[in-house]
């Protein structure tokens, strides 16, 4: 088939009306806004004239989870329709001026990074300040019960400058942080690097930039095809020298893999090279497995920690590598909440008219970490580890910083909330 | 006789008839138009919705090529909300005479029709989809026009300037008063009765059927039916009239309408304007020429087949009496047969309607010696009473939805039709049909072809006329069947699989053809024949390789290591997995997405003979599976045996109790349970919730359904509860909850049920009416499957504590409660027993040795899975769960492991009058009785792989309501078997 233009539209014709969607959509569970998969996507696709205005805003409550993909048994691409269809409006101009400043401030976290890490201490403050977020909410449309993290006191690429890789490397890997691990959670990419050289690769971090998932889940497709286009040009000598792409954020490792070259329709040799040599790390790790190579000196942690697998990871298609790999440490015990999602869906969650409906879907989630009680919580994605940590006060780790301190890795947040666990 | 008098009588309400109406009473001449059965069900409503720009006869005919487009211009003047400005496109492709485009340009020019030839790659920007290779490209002012909307306004308009219409009625004798035409008697289809309507003049618009009525005035009209065939294919694939630049012929151009485009037509003279068979070469004449215009056509999907015929008029004797034109035919029958006070007007095109009708009446002036000018092309349709459903461009449809937040009112989701569309087609539209409904709003035309929307439609009607129940399941069965018609020759692809989940619905859930009453069908015997036919797809059997593609091989793979990979989430797929996992092996099951517990009534049958209900009743589930074994050897039951029946039942029973949700009954009889048009299932085990409503519990029951719920209707299944000699009302409440809401569904309801507030108002309300004596106090209420879907048991409990009577539940359209709520306990006992369950992971490829498949594939992000596994167990669904598929021309393929498909052969009794029957639907794998898959001399394929469910050959499980034995016993038989 002629697979390459327009290919998510005619997946509307695989829509048999099953309605297995519309019970799976977290958020037509709790609200009236949305209408559901079945309705924003394929059928209302039908209604979609390339040439015509969009007259229906409805679509844009979809969270983009993309779990009615995972359960649709007929392969329609419903999440990619409605985000297509959102991308219409923002490009026909039916959001207001200051909606669209808002989502586009909100989906810029490199440039967030940029202007406010190295003012951290103030930024901070201003975003812990309950007044200040409630002039931010009233001006700019941010939720003022939005998990905002803080800024790190430093960025994960100065770290790293000054990182030495130890002398028994015999592999090369380029390692891409993104922008949670540049500016708020360095202890990430540093936990996944100590990993990475534990089983013999030399971390690479070339010059990179933001993914651009928050651009394309806005609808903000003639940035996030800049944000790309940029990107592969900056790694693509690495991979085309024959090292892998690793990541820790699953949404960088499926906007690389996936959701640019398809949501935008880039066929070219260079994009395409790079979806294919770009893994997220657990599924990296695995494979080391199947081939053998995989470190095993992995040390006891003889917990029990319940694991939430972020909707977009379900979207890579790898099952659970997250409980997969984990399981490999010895007496470690990993409890899956299977829950669907926490709410956040990037950058959903923190937009002031979308807030509630945010928190309302991952109450299960939250009621439920909150009847086991733990200590703390493993999640791959730093906007779940956010939400879930803001509504349950529960700390959230990464699956790697656990691997981390198996390995041996004996400073950092997580290490240090072991030892306080196990006294 | 009733009498009417009137000035001018207009037969057939097409679009040249109402057109005609409408100049006469706009001339000031009182006049009555008559129509034997809604407006444009004739050729009207059956083209493929083209405003011609004239372009098309440039070459030809260029007078036929100027009136076209002068009426093109007049049109878009008088009724613009009817007509979209598509533009078109005349393009070379390289199967055409490029001497013919150079023909084609000058002649436009020379009759001034606007032309502009534009480069290929500006029509590659504008309509992407089109073939690269075309090479020359023009455009046109073609437009695409809803034939139906805009017959109906101008006839709303007629009736505004006085017109009297009478559809319904059909011209039986024509009188005379000597030489003169002086009326008609005509004979009212619904009611029966005869009218006579006298008129100075008559004027006969029967299009196809004008010979016909000439008849009755012993005038000899030769008008010869040409048929042409059309497809429709789901989504506008090209916003632009897409015709072929060459002398007009089969099938040489696409018109997007509406929601759909429409390929077309073909030429061909049929005997009888009413019955005419779609062929199979027709078909794939528009397939081919499809193609030509737009690359892998052939997998578009296509929706539905139709036909029109075209009236075409020949003479036998020479005159010169009449019109000179090639468009239109007008016959003056004082000169030409010496019959005074009676014009015939035919043939045509509807662009040139308007134009048809003023020559008409300009005629009649004549005759009767009046000067009336017309002005149909100066004045634009404006109604008083605006139709709702106009609109010019589709976008319009969701803005109006969305405004109006009716998401809940939706009765056509396929094509957005909401209940007060259907209620004013009924009201002001007279709709007597549903397919005059369907005339009106488009229900039933989408990709879905009337699965939903036919029942819903069928209640309203119900509920709203206040029909006999015998009228609504006769309207029921017709519109599923009429619907079935128009997919039968287009059976391949996704149509293939909607169209099988349609018959779930009809036949599998609400077992429309058991419904009291008139019986359409009088076939009890089986469809099918004894034959079988197997399609070879699987090259020699020992081979070593795999079937993926080179760009896979190279890139990494991840091997994930199991004993038993299950592939399929259906109910076969999950048992399977449970029972393997319970003998300790390790099991992985991987799912493209949910499977059809999501759809099915929750319940488990094992088997129903499809006669009727009195010996359904009487039948005994275990002597039919026996007699099912002695006379089907391919039967899947006849590979198991009676002790595996039981205990595949008892599992599944021990399963459900443990889990808190029993289902109750045994394998030695059968429940009776009403489904929600109020017919009856007969079903083996059952949910608590559903005990209550067995019909052979004769006591007075309720059925209860919500008020803008849309997908029960309590009136029409209580009225056929009566005919079982039960008591039984029914009522419709209105919670404040729902009323709240914009959306509702299955899904949302069963979470009210979960809330006490909720079932506390639904019980005040329930109550009030008993007590106010407005129902009888009924031993049993009947609800629509939503009690619960976490506490079922607790809703249902606590219903029957504050309402003091029994409570059941009926399942309705898909999704299913009660099936979900299987579904969960089963996945939960899954995973309890160390299964895993990877969903949305398709599977599509394998790598096997030596008979043994090594491991399957699944498609990750950019790039794959191999799962490896000791056994293999498929249970992907057949037809209905896409583990079979069927393209255009291509035998049907089973997708993961490309094993042979067999399908019984039908018997041709059954053949084009039935609706969903048809050889494919029985598609399925031959199994040793190992379930090992085996081709058609009995050797096993795989050796490690295990068929189970519906992908089996040998039972038409709906149709014998089979579907969830087949499956559980099979499933639980190779289970047991592995461990």
């Amino acid at each position: 088939m002629n697979k390459n233009y327009r290919s998510i539209d005619l997946t509307t014709d695989n829509c048999i009306k099953c309605n297995i969607c519309t019970t799976a959509c977290p958020v037509m569970k709790v609200t009236d806004l949305f209408i559901g998969p079945k309705y924003s996507g394929p059928q209302a696709n039908r209604f979609r004239n390339i040439e015509d205005r969009l007259q229906e805003m409805s679509v844009d409550y979809c969270t983009g989870c993309r779990i009615c993909n995972m359960v649709c048994p007929s392969n329609v691409n419903i999440t990619e329709l409605n985000t297509k269809a959102r991308a219409k409006l923002v490009d026909q101009g039916s959001f207001p001026f200051r909606i669209r400043l808002r989502n586009n401030m909100i989906a810029r976290a490199e440039k967030l990074g940029q202007i406010a890490q190295p003012f951290h201490p103030f930024t901070n403050f201003f975003l812990r300040n309950k007044p200040t977020r409630l002039i931010i909410e009233k001006i700019l449309g941010i939720s003022k019960e939005a998990p905002l993290p803080n800024f790190s006191p430093y960025k994960f690429t100065t770290w790293f400058r000054k990182h030495k890789t130890p002398n028994n490397t015999s592999r090369k890997v380029v390692y891409f942080h993104g922008c949670s691990t540049q500016y708020y959670e360095p202890r990430i990419g540093e936990a996944a690097v100590f990993v990475l050289e534990k089983n013999g690769f030399e971390v690479i971090v070339p010059q990179q930039n933001c993914c651009g998932l928050p651009l394309l889940s806005n609808g903000e497709f003639h940035s996030a095809r800049k944000y790309h286009k940029n990107n592969v040009s900056k790694l693509i000598e690495w991979v085309d020298k024959g090292y892998s792409i690793v990541g820790t954020s699953t949404s960088c490792t499926l906007t690389l893999k996936e959701e640019a070259p398809k949501l935008l329709d880039m066929t070219d040799r260079e994009t395409l090279k790079i979806a294919e040599n770009t893994y997220d790390i657990n599924e990296f790790l695995l494979l080391l497995l199947s081939e053998d190579t995989l470190n095993l000196d992995f040390q006891s942690i003889s917990f029990e920690i319940p694991y939430h697998i972020p909707c977009q990871y379900r979207a890579h298609l790898l099952g659970k590598p997250g409980i997969d790999i984990l399981h490999l440490i010895p007496d470690l015990k990993i409890i899956d909440t299977e829950a669907d999602c926490c709410g956040i869906a990037g950058t959903y969650g923190y937009k002031k008219e979308k807030n509630q409906i945010s928190s309302a879907i991952g109450n299960p989630l939250f009621e439920k970490i909150n009847k086991l009680n733990p200590s703390l919580i493993i999640c791959d994605s730093e906007t779940c580890r956010w939400q879930i940590t803001h509504n349950t006060n529960i700390p959230a780790f990464h699956p790697v910083e656990i691997l981390a301190v198996s390995y041996g890795y004996r400073t950092g947040q997580l290490f240090e909330k072991l030892k306080l666990i196990s006294k | 006789m009733k009498n009417v008098d009137t000035e001018i009588l207009v037969i057939g309400g097409g679009a040249t008839g109402v057109g005609i109406a409408r100049d006469l009473a706009m001339r000031g001449f009182k006049n009555i138009l008559i129509e034997k059965g809604d407006y444009s069900h004739g050729t009207t409503g059956r083209y493929h919705g083209l405003l011609h720009s004239g372009a098309r006869y440039v070459v030809k005919d260029p007078l036929a090529a100027i009136e076209c487009y002068e009426e093109n211009e007049i049109l878009r003047r008088i009724i613009p909300n009817f007509i979209e400005d598509t533009g078109g496109f005349f393009v070379l492709t390289p199967w055409d005479d490029p001497v013919y485009a150079d023909e084609f340009l000058q002649g436009c020019k020379k009759v001034k029709i606007p032309v502009e030839e534009i480069s290929v790659t500006q029509m590659l920007k504008e309509e992407p989809y089109l073939n690269k290779n075309i090479i020359r490209c023009f455009r046109v002012p073609d437009g695409s026009a809803d034939s139906f909307l805009s017959t109906e306004a101008i006839a709303e308009s007629s009736k505004e300037y006085g017109t009297s219409v009478l559809t319904y009625h059909k011209v039986i004798g024509i009188l005379f008063d000597q030489n003169r035409v002086s009326g008609v008697i005509c004979e009212d289809q619904i009611k029966g009765e005869l009218i006579r309507i006298s008129a100075d003049f008559v004027v006969n618009a029967g299009g196809a059927w004008a010979g016909q009525i000439a008849s009755l005035a012993n005038i000899k009209i030769i008008i010869l039916p040409g048929k042409g065939t059309m497809l429709a294919i789901n989504t506008r694939i090209v916003n632009t009239v897409i015709n072929r630049c060459k002398k007009p012929s089969d099938g040489d151009i696409i018109v997007p309408a509406h929601t759909v485009s429409v390929i077309g037509t073909t030429d061909y003279k049929v005997e009888n304007p009413d019955f005419y068979p779609i062929e199979k070469w027709e078909i794939k004449l528009l397939m081919d020429e499809g193609e030509k215009l737009i690359p892998d056509f052939k997998y578009l999907r296509v929706i539905r087949a139709w036909a029109g015929v075209r009236p075409l008029f020949t003479e036998d004797i020479e005159t010169d009496n009449r019109e000179i034109s090639r468009s239109y035919v007008l016959l003056d029958h004082k000169k030409r047969d010496g019959v005074d006070g009676f014009l015939t007007i035919t043939s045509g095109k509807w662009t040139t309607f308007r134009k048809m009708a003023q020559v008409t009446v300009d005629l009649v002036c004549t005759r009767i010696g009046v000067n009336r000018p017309c002005r149909t092309h100066l004045e634009p349709i404006q109604l008083e009473k605006k139709l709702s459903r106009s609109y010019a461009t589709i976008g319009t449809r969701l803005e109006k939805i969305e405004k109006d937040k009716s998401y809940k009112h939706l009765v056509c989701e396929c094509e957005l039709v909401v209940e007060q569309d259907v209620i004013e087609s009924l009201e002001k539209g007279q709709a007597k049909t549903i397919d005059d409904i369907r005339r009106d709003t488009r229900l039933g035309m989408g990709p879905c072809q009337g699965e939903f929307c036919t029942y819903r439609a069928v209640g309203i009607r119900h509920l709203y006329q206040m029909k006999n129940v015998e009228e609504s399941n006769h309207e029921l069965q017709e519109y599923y069947r009429e619907r079935w018609k128009g997919v039968a020759p287009i059976l391949w692809g996704k149509q293939l699989q909607q169209e099988k989940f349609n018959e779930l619905v009809f036949r599998y859930l609400f077992n429309v053809e058991k419904l009291p009453g008139k019986i359409i069908t009088n076939k009890f015997s089986s469809p099918y024949l004894p034959s079988v036919e197997t399609f070879k797809t699987i090259p020699d059997h020992n081979i070593t390789g795999s079937n993926i593609s080179d760009k896979y091989i190279s890139a990494s793979r991840i091997r994930k290591q199991s004993d038993i990979v299950v592939i399929g989430s259906g109910l076969s797929g999950l048992v399977s997995a449970i029972c393997t996992s319970h003998q300790g092996k390790k099991t992985k099951l991987i799912t493209k997405g949910w499977g059809s517990l999501f759809w099915t009534s929750g319940c488990i049958d094992l088997i129903s003979p499809n006669a009727d209900i009195n010996q359904d009743f009487m039948e005994n589930p275990l002597d039919k599976y026996k007699q099912i074994c002695l006379i089907n050897r391919e039967h899947p039951y006849s590979k198991i045996d009676l002790r595996q029946i039981e205990e595949s039942f008892t599992f599944i029973q021990d399963i459900c109790s443990s889990s808190g949700y029993p289902l109750l009954g045994s394998i030695k009889n059968n429940w009776f349970l009403p489904t929600s048009v109020g017919s009856y299932r007969p079903t083996c085990l059952i949910p608590e919730t559903m005990v209550a409503g067995d019909l052979r519990n004769n006591c007075t029951t309720l059925v209860v359904g919500f008020q803008d719920y849309l997908d029960f209707f309590p009136k029409i299944i209580s009225d056929n509860l009566q005919k079982y000699n039960l008591e039984c009302s029914s009522l419709v409440i209105s919670p404040s909850e729902l009323s709240k809401r914009f959306t509702l569904n299955n899904l949302i309801l069963a979470e009210l049920f979960e809330s006490q507030e909720f079932r506390d108002e639904v019980c005040h309300l329930i109550k009030t009416k008993i007590s106010d004596g407005t129902i009888p106090r009924p031993k049993r209420i009947g609800f629509p499957a939503v009690l619960g879907i976490r506490n079922s048991s607790l809703v249902q409990h606590d219903l029957e504590l504050k309402l003091g009577s029994d409570i059941f539940e009926i399942p309705t359209l898909p999704p299913s409660i009660p099936g979900i709520r299987l579904f969960n306990v089963l996945k939960k006992q899954l995973i309890n027993s160390g299964g895993e369950i990877y969903e949305g992971m398709e599977v599509n490829g394998f790598e096997s040795k030596n008979g043994e498949i090594l491991s399957v594939i699944s498609n990750s992000t950019s790039r794959i899975l191999t799962h490896t596994a000791n056994i293999f167990i498929l249970a992907t669904g057949g037809i209905l769960g896409g583990g079979i598929f069927a393209e255009f021309e291509t035998n049907p393929k089973e997708k993961v492991f490309n094993l042979p498909v067999s399908v019984l052969n039908l018997n041709p009794d059954y053949c084009n009058s039935e609706a969903f029957f048809d050889p494919l639907f029985t598609a399925g794998i031959r199994v040793n009785e190992f379930f090992q898959p085996v081709d058609y001399e009995n050797n096993i394929i795989y050796h490690n792989v295990r068929v189970v469910g519906s992908s089996l050959f040998g039972s038409d499980y709906f149709f014998e309501r089979s579907s969830e034995g087949v499956n559980l016993t099979t499933a639980w038989s190779v289970g047991e078997s592995i461990g």
